[in-house]
């Protein structure tokens, strides 16, 4: 059987790559892709556990999450669309209207 | 009826506010009957309680006590209930509150709201003086801020939201400190209780036998709340804003009344619970008092303008109250509470003649006025008898309290050797005639103004010297007859000063 | 029935007269005068049939009935009540008299002042029940109370033309400005006074005079706290009875009408300082120190404003240095009789006190002589509209009852025999006197300056008197339209006759009436004097008599030579008016100017101030509170700059802080 320790590594890295898209892509586009994948990479964390451990929950948390994703997907695209349909960027460091 | 005279006394205003404030849009000039009415409800309780009362019985009168939070952690109760200080203190409450209601009669902007302010302001200066629980205490404290913020900030002159929000905050900021007093209060009894459950009651507290460095660090914290209300130099600067800028009747009550809540707390709260902080702090008190009455008459001499002038004056007068205080005997803590009383009476002329002069001349400053008396000479009539109440005529009210504050100050000094102090307090009588005959000469004596327009002045309306001649009435009535007022008060002194003498 | 059982409704009936002109005076005639006169008559009888009583031996003195006002403490209550004695029946007496009389002279002299009268009427009333409240006190407070009221309405009645004044808007500042002059000094001089209370009510846990005078109290209490206290009670004296240094507020004080100056600035008000201090004799004689600086003040004050009197052209004016010169006078007998007594308890050998009548008796008859120049005063300028005696002269031929009855005061003043002036002026001397051959050399001083004095006041008095009523008409007297009316002269009779024979009453028992001394281990006023056949005797006697009377006829021949004869020419001794010594006069010794730099040069500066570090420092601090927390927030809100990025950095770097963080923790407890 494959350690737990392999699968936690794998979805770390998983984990800091995303974060890293997060804070230094530009394209939204790239931006809402590094979330999904920050997004699976607790996925894979809850799998593992869950077959690690017999407990089916776990999967069951990863499937709901996998569907509010999608949705979330959805709403994210929606946000970009009209962002770029009222500034014309996707570029998320030009978008800095909601501060002081 | 006596047992729950105190409630209906209470929440009469509250009551009345409800009704002003939905007298709107057409209705709003039958406002002013409204609030007549109920400010002349709570000045008739007053006077009923002032018969009633029974001056050889010691302790509260009139209690009602009820449960009004009760957990294993917190017990809040409602508890409402006078002795002859809270006495004094209601009645010059509702005094003042139908009086200013008079005086404003023919207020025109927004009456509904005005009114209800006033009344609402009311409600929380009552239960100030009669909650014994701290927790009510506190909550009346604040209610009656809020009044107080929107009266200056809408009717106020043209610094309103300036002053209004130093008023509130400056104020509001003390009265947390004072919070963090009062928690430290019901902790500290209920440790020493061993219950763990949070109890406010005064008495509770009172009895509950606090060490010696307990009560010097909580007197510091609750004596700062206070010394921001009466307010103490140097805590004191929101008050000349707030005057300078709130209406008339805000001033009176602000002044009137407002600020006692101070000293009644010390005496309340801190001399009650704290006998053993109160010695503590006995110098510094002695110093503040000293410095305020010095302070606030040297600052009113420079005043140009003529509110200004008297917010300082209040500023020295409540120094004279602390004077009494501090020596802690019961000569000098009835005198002090007398003058509460007598400054109360004698600061509402004050603050009337100066709204009378900047709404009926246009301006209060005193370098443009000059020989109002042949122009306008009711106004100058009472402005003299105001003025001169202020700087301690005998036979008027101020007179009494201060010939007492300043002999118990003196028994004090002597006592303790240090008599040249006296002579501090003693020099601030010279400047307050000083100040007060100077902006006289100025305003109403002299030559007739070319600098100000006065075609269009007018004399006092009949509302106005309504209230004012009441008021007047009353100055002399307690200057000749002190004791009607004083024999409520002193059996509080006395037994404060034997509380406080056992230490 | 005894009259001195309704004593209390001889000042409450001019108070009810004060309170019907004050609400209903301008609905009655004469704005109120005939009902502000009925008072003042009603109280003069009442006092008369008090007097009779009292002075007649018919109820024992003093005679006390008091009501507690307050309890302030466990062992001490106030009380309000009536204490009434020989010098508070004489007091009495002279103030209800003279108020009549002045009242009377009202309805003439104030019959141009239509609505105004109202007024003044009414404050006249006031006036004459606090002095009547003043003199009957039965405890200091009480009196205080009354003294302070009296202030007031000579604070009303000075400025009762500081506005709308007849003259216009100058003499309106000038008279706004001398009233609250007037409140002010002396107002200094009653913080003193209040100060002093404060020491006796320490002392004796009372206030009350019956505790107070009683000889065997007195000997309980700590002898260094009544020096103090007296000390400090004089402060009021030197206050209200316009001593050096307070002395100035009375000469400006004439801005108020004439008949003011001759009630409260003449005849009664100045007096109470006077008889505050024969009141407090009793305690004032336990120092001979505090004696010893009474009477140094009072004969140095009768001697400094004698001076400025001398040059003074405003016919008022020299009147008002002549009434601090002649108060001067009394506090000096009063201090120096009581230097005798002090001495003489110290060393036990007690007797009655000559200080004490004479300075009782000269505040009379000063009353009596001084009421009526100013009234003769108030008479001239009522006919010739200015003040200025240059423009006068020659008035005798227009105002004969006039110039005879101020004639008649001049001359009792000045101390010619017979007339009122000269027995108290000379019993005053003597008291001077007493102390210098028993031996105390500061005394000769003292009566260097009285003789001094004297011979200064018969030459002022007659030049006021020859320039007035003498020599050629001046440009005002051009239209002087005659005598006054008869409700102004006939008080101005009354009163001559009174300073012509007021002296008499020496000798017809004055002095019996009017001593004090300790009897059987209590201070008594009265009763124990010397016979007037032995004042009499010691006048005629004495070669200090004969001195005295030198003086002041040779006051009277130089103001002769100088103002009727004219062969003399004033100017040759002061250079015409521009040598140092009349300036320094004229300026009145500079005393307004340091009266003034007290007050806008040292106070209004120091209070200008305390309200700049008002604003700038206490207020600053508080606004730089709230400028550094706003400041503080606009700057640090900055970091919401809206980029999303940013904020996940942030929480990234947040997490990871929190991970080392507890990491760390669990390490450093060794857990984990």
């Amino acid at each position: 059987m494959i350690p737990i320790s392999f699968f936690l590594v794998l979805s770390a890295v998983l984990f800091v790559i995303g974060a890293y898209g997060i804070m230094t892509k530009k394209n939204g586009l790239v931006v809402l892709m590094c979330i999904e994948m920050m997004l699976n990479a607790a996925n894979i964390n809850l799998v593992a556990f869950s077959a690690f451990l017999n407990d089916v929950s776990g999967q069951v948390f990863v499937l709901v999450a996998i569907a509010v994703a999608a949705a979330e997907v959805a709403v994210g695209i929606a946000i970009l669309l009209n962002l770029y349909k009222t500034s014309n960027t996707t570029d998320v460091s030009e978008i800095n209207i909601l501060r002081w | 009826m006596s047992d729950i005279v105190l409630s209906l006394l209470l929440f009469t205003p509250l009551v009345g506010a409800i009704v002003a404030l939905m007298m709107g849009g057409e209705r709003q000039k039958y406002a002013r009957y409204v609030a007549m009415v109920f400010s002349a409800i709570p000045l008739v309780i007053s006077l009923y309680l002032l018969a009633m009362f029974n001056m050889s019985q010691a302790g509260y009168q009139f209690l009602e006590q009820y449960t009004w939070i009760s957990t294993s952690f917190l017990h809040i109760q409602y508890i409402l209930g006078i002795d002859g200080l809270s006495l004094v203190m209601v009645f010059l409450t509702t005094l003042l509150v139908f009086l200013v209601t008079l005086f404003s009669f023919e207020e025109k902007e927004r009456p509904n709201f005005f009114f209800a302010l006033i009344m609402a302001m009311e409600l929380g200066l009552l239960g100030v003086y009669m909650s014994l629980d701290y927790f009510m205490f506190y909550i009346f404290w604040e209610v009656t801020l809020i009044p107080m913020y929107f009266m200056v900030s809408i009717w106020g002159g043209p610094r309103r939201h300036y002053a209004a929000i130093k008023f509130f905050i400056y104020t509001h900021v003390a009265s947390l400190i004072m919070l963090i007093g009062i928690f430290a209060l019901a902790f500290g009894a209920a440790s020493l209780g061993g219950s763990g459950q949070l109890v406010f009651a005064f008495d509770y507290i009172a009895a509950a036998g606090f060490s010696g460095v307990f009560q010097t660090l909580v007197f510091g914290l609750l004596f700062f709340g206070f010394a921001v209300k009466m307010p103490l130099v140097p805590f004191h600067t929101w008050l000349p804003d707030a005057h300078v800028e709130a209406p008339t009747a805000g001033s009176v009550l602000l002044a009137g009344v407002m600020l006692k809540m101070g000293s009644y707390g010390i005496i309340r709260i801190c001399f009650e619970a704290l006998p053993e902080g109160a010695v503590a702090w006995q110098i510094p008190m002695v110093i503040l008092a000293l410095l305020a009455i010095v302070y606030g008459a040297l600052a009113c001499i420079a005043q140009r303008d003529l509110k200004k002038m008297v917010a300082f004056s209040s500023i020295s007068h409540m120094g004279m109250v602390l004077l009494g205080l501090a020596t802690l005997s019961e000569f000098g803590i009835a005198a002090g509470a007398f003058q509460m009383f007598a400054h109360g009476l004698i600061t509402a002329v004050l603050f009337m003649v100066c709204g009378i002069a900047g709404h009926n001349i246009g301006t209060r400053d005193i370098p443009l006025l000059g020989g109002m008396a042949a122009k306008m000479p009711k106004f100058a009539a009472f402005m003299m008898f105001g003025f001169m109440a202020s700087l301690g005529l005998p036979s008027l009210v101020g007179f009494v309290a201060e010939f007492n504050i300043m002999a118990s100050f003196f028994f004090w000094a002597q006592d303790n050797n240090v008599v040249w102090v006296v002579i501090i307090a003693l020099s601030s009588l010279m400047l307050t005639a000083g100040y007060y005959l100077w902006a006289m000469q100025r305003t109403i004596f002299g030559r007739v103004t070319d600098r100000v327009d006065l075609s269009h002045v007018h004399d006092v309306s009949t509302y106005e010297a309504l209230a004012l001649g009441a008021l007047c009435g009353l100055i002399a009535l307690f200057g000749v007859f002190p004791a009607l007022a004083y024999d409520f008060i002193y059996p509080v002194a006395e037994s404060l000063a034997a509380l406080i003498g056992v230490i | 029935m005894t009259f001195i059982e309704y004593a209390w409704l001889v000042p409450m009936i001019p108070l009810a007269a004060f309170l019907i002109i004050g609400f209903f005076g301008n609905r009655t005639p004469e704005g109120g005068g005939y009902i502000a006169i009925v008072g003042a008559v009603a109280s003069f009888v009442l006092s008369l049939l008090i007097a009779i009583e009292v002075f007649g031996g018919s109820v024992a003195t003093p005679y006390v009935m008091e009501t507690p006002w307050l309890k302030i403490s466990e062992d001490i209550t106030l009380n309000f009540g009536i204490y009434i004695d020989n010098l508070a029946v004489l007091m009495m007496l002279f103030a209800s008299f003279i108020s009549s009389l002045i009242f009377i002279y009202s309805v003439g002299y104030m019959s141009h002042e239509g609505e105004k009268k109202r007024r003044y009427y009414a404050e006249v009333s006031l006036f004459l029940t606090a002095m009547l409240g003043l003199v009957m006190a039965s405890n200091f407070l009480e009196m205080f109370i009354f003294w302070e009221i009296v202030g007031l309405c000579s604070y009303l009645l000075i400025g009762f033309w500081s506005f709308k004044h007849p003259e216009g808007d100058d003499a309106s500042d000038a008279a706004a400005s001398a009233a609250k002059k007037a409140f002010l000094v002396t107002r200094m001089g009653d913080v003193c006074l209040m100060a002093g209370l404060f020491v006796f009510l320490y002392a004796f846990q009372s206030l009350d005079y019956a505790v107070l005078f009683d000889y065997t109290v007195i000997q309980t209490v700590d002898p260094d706290m009544i020096a103090l206290g007296s000390i400090l009670l004089f402060g009021g004296v030197i206050g209200k009875s316009a001593q050096f240094p307070l002395h100035d507020w009375l000469p400006d004080a004439m801005a108020g009408p004439t008949t003011v100056s001759a009630l409260i600035h003449a005849a009664t008000m100045v007096k109470a300082g006077v008889y505050l201090v024969a009141r407090a004799y009793p305690l004032f004689v336990q120092s001979m120190d505090v004696m010893l600086v009474v009477a140094l003040i009072g004969g140095f004050t009768a001697l400094f404003a004698a001076t400025m009197a001398l040059n003074n052209m405003n016919l008022k004016r020299v009147l008002a240095y002549s009434t601090l010169s002649q108060l001067g006078y009394m506090v000096m007998a009063l201090g120096a009789g009581g230097y005798v007594m002090a001495h003489a308890l110290h060393s036990g050998d007690v007797e009655a006190v000559g200080g004490y009548t004479a300075g009782t008796f000269h505040m009379m008859n000063h009353a009596f002589f001084k009421a009526l120049l100013f009234l003769g005063a108030g008479s001239v300028i009522h006919a010739v509209g200015t003040e200025d005696m240059r423009k006068m002269g020659g008035l005798g031929k227009h105002m004969k009852v006039t110039s005879v009855t101020m004639l008649i005061a001049s001359l009792s003043i000045a101390g010619i025999p017979l007339f009122s002036g000269f027995w108290s002026k000379d019993l005053v001397l003597e008291a001077a006197l007493e102390p210098a051959l028993e031996g105390a050399g500061i005394f000769w001083l003292l009566y260097i300056m009285g003789i001094l004095t004297a011979l200064m006041t018969a030459f002022y008095m007659f030049r006021l008197w020859f320039m007035t009523f003498r020599g050629e008409e001046g440009e005002a007297s051009k239209h002087c339209h005659g005598e006054s009316p008869r409700c102004m002269t006939v008080p101005l009779m009354v009163l001559a006759v009174f300073a012509l024979f007021s002296g008499f009453f020496i000798l017809a028992g004055f002095n019996d009436l009017l001593t004090f001394s300790f009897v059987g281990g209590a201070f008594v006023v009265g009763g124990h004097g010397h016979s007037a056949m032995y004042v009499l005797e010691h006048l005629a006697l004495s070669p200090y008599t004969y001195l005295s009377i030198v003086v002041a006829v040779t006051g009277i021949y130089l103001a002769y030579r100088m103002y009727r004869v004219k062969d003399v020419d004033p100017g040759r001794f002061n250079a015409n008016g521009e040598s140092a010594p009349y300036k320094l006069l004229q300026k009145r010794y500079y005393f307004p100017q340091i009266y003034n730099a007290i007050a806008m040069k040292v106070t209004y500066p120091v209070a200008l101030a305390v309200n700049y570090f008002d604003r700038e420092a206490v207020d600053g601090v508080v606004n730089g509170i709230a400028g550094s927390i706003t400041g503080g927030s606009q700057e640090l809100r900055k970091v919401q700059n809206g980029l999303v990025q940013t904020y996940a950095a942030v929480v990234v770097g947040g997490v990871a802080l929190i991970v080392v963080l507890l990491y760390l923790a669990g390490f450093l407890t060794g857990g984990l």
